[in-house]
């Protein structure tokens, strides 16, 4: 009995650390929403391809930090790509069509993936030590603490930034009147570029700390974006707090209900957290707030 | 200082303005007086760069500024204090106003240093803000709003203020305190383009006024003339 209770907790610990990683993902949704209102449905492709250029940076002998932070990079451009060549061109017709092209970016960039690096999953290099911490007969390998630390790292690097440069604030202005932001002197489009740029890193650097735990391949993608989507309906995209929670309660629950009803089920607490997320509100997660903003 | 040439604008359907032209004298407070939707706000949101007009020239210091964006318009020193006030609710008293000040400060250096004269010289002016400066903006009053939506365009330094319908929604006292405001920039210098439907208090600050009606100037001249014009008081009685 209590070996059953010792196991069901080390799945649940293994899962609320993972899931932390959905939250950065998630709130990589967060950033982009509160400046522009829209989202990257290709997210999870922007995590897959951090993790790729991660490993490649790697491969050339760079130094693991080096690497993270090249991949950051990326996924920084990327993630501002995204915006200019998708987003923007749908919102200046006042359409929903960004929700489709962002769909469609991320395709393309699967099949680049596909193309350049194979369709193989592949190990992602990290410095950590190989053993496990034991803690109260848990144990903690350190990638997992790597992506638990990384995930926190980066949202409150990113809060304090949002309140304490102005550039952060502006950012702010931008989400709560984009037109009196404007008349501040604020180009609401840079900060709107801003923010998906950092939605991109947050997002690449995801792919660099899950790397090391699940391996890489183009399969990380949709999955990806679905959990950290339902991760979104659930939290709410205004606190990051909320995501924290939300993503831990996933990872955990993914973690036990595989261990529990089989490998097979671990994909379905997302599916039906989002189902029911989406049936509570049917309004969508946006929906209120749009309505709100008109 | 400001010069409009026959612009039309609007937002769907038939132009809401219909042919204004105006010009502002640097150093004058001129109204535009109108009863609510004869076109003032779409001719400020136009002159101001947040409506792109359909057609006519707005210039400003002698060049053109027709169809640029707000926050260009704004980086050149015309700055709009908006209808509704628009201050950013779930940010403080002060970083509303360090948002005035955003073209001059440095992005990621230290913002506060930098402006931290002018935001003293702000709290000297409206003491309410000083007191609540660590305040969300969305928690003011009407009055401490406009006060804030005020003092955050001062900290722009703008050289052309424009204000629309600055008494809206607040009481007859704010009102008269904010006007107050208004005459005391007025008389330290600025060049104020004032949109109000009061006709009375628009009249009693500006030197001249425009009357604006469907869209289009049907009067203008010296507002001490215009608040005798019996027809004038008449209809927009305020």
């Amino acid at each position: 009995m209590d070996a059953t209770y010792i196991a069901l907790a080390q799945m649940a610990v293994g899962g609320g650390l993972m899931g932390m990683a959905y939250a950065l993902v998630a709130y990589g949704f967060q950033l982009t929403y509160a400046a522009g209102k829209a989202v990257n449905f290709g997210q999870g492709e922007l995590v897959m391809l951090g993790a790729f250029a991660g490993i490649s940076l790697a491969g050339t002998g760079l130094p693991y930090w080096v690497s993270v932070l090249g991949a950051m990079v990326a996924g920084a451009a990327l993630g501002w790509l995204v915006e200019r060549v998708a987003v923007r061109l749908a919102l200046k017709q006042h359409n929903e069509g960004w929700i489709l092209l962002t769909i469609i970016v991320g395709l393309f960039a699967l099949s680049s993936v596909e193309n350049i690096w194979g369709r193989e999953d592949r190990a992602f290099p990290a410095p950590w030590p190989t053993g496990a911490l034991d803690i109260f007969g848990i144990s903690v390998t350190w990638p997992e603490l790597a992506i638990a630390a990384g995930a926190l790292g980066i949202m409150t690097l990113v809060e304090l930034a949002k309140r304490y440069t102005m550039a952060g604030i502006a950012v702010q202005a931008v989400s709560a009147d984009p037109e009196a932001a404007e008349l501040c002197g604020v180009r609401s489009r840079s900060a709107i570029s801003l923010s998906w740029a950092v939605s991109g890193a947050a997002a690449a650097f995801a792919g660099t700390v899950l790397g090391p735990v699940t391996t890489v391949g183009p399969t990380m993608a949709a999955a990806l974006t679905l959990k950290a989507f339902s991760v979104a309906v659930v939290a709410g995209l205004d606190s990051g707090f909320g995501l924290l929670i939300a993503g831990i309660a996933l990872g955990a629950a993914e973690n036990l209900s595989g261990y529990v009803l089989g490998s097979g089920w671990r994909e379905a607490p997302g599916l039906i957290l989002l189902i029911l997320a989406l049936a509570i509100r049917p309004q969508g997660v946006f929906g209120k707030k749009i309505i709100r903003k008109v | 200082m400001l010069n409009v040439e026959n612009l039309h604008a609007g937002y769907s359907g038939d132009d809401a303005v219909r042919g204004i032209s105006l010009q502002v004298a640097e150093g004058s407070c001129v109204a535009l007086v109108g009863a609510n939707g004869a076109g003032k706000s779409t001719l400020v949101k136009a002159l101001c760069g947040l409506l792109i007009p359909r057609s006519g020239r707005v210039s400003f210091d002698g060049k053109e500024i027709t169809g640029l964006p707000a926050s260009e318009v704004a980086r050149r020193g015309l700055c709009l204090c908006p209808e509704g006030r628009r201050v950013f609710g779930p940010l403080t008293v002060e970083e509303n106003l360090l948002l005035g000040a955003y073209p001059r400060l440095p992005s990621f250096g230290p913002f506060r240093r930098a402006a931290s004269s002018d935001l003293k010289h702000i709290y000297g002016m409206f003491s309410r803000l000083g007191e609540r400066r660590l305040q969300q903006a969305g928690s003011l009053s009407g009055g401490e709003q406009q006060m804030l939506a005020i003092g955050r365009v001062l900290m722009a330094k703008p050289r052309f203020m424009v204000l629309d319908e600055p008494s809206m929604g607040l009481a007859p006292v704010v009102v008269k305190e904010v006007f107050e405001a208004i005459r005391t920039l007025h008389a330290s210098g600025m060049t104020i383009l004032l949109s109000e439907q009061f006709a009375r208090i628009a009249l009693a600050i500006s030197d001249r006024a425009y009357i604006i009606e469907r869209g289009s100037v049907v009067l203008e001249g010296p507002s001490k003339e215009l608040a005798k014009n019996p027809g004038v008081m008449a209809a927009y009685l305020g």
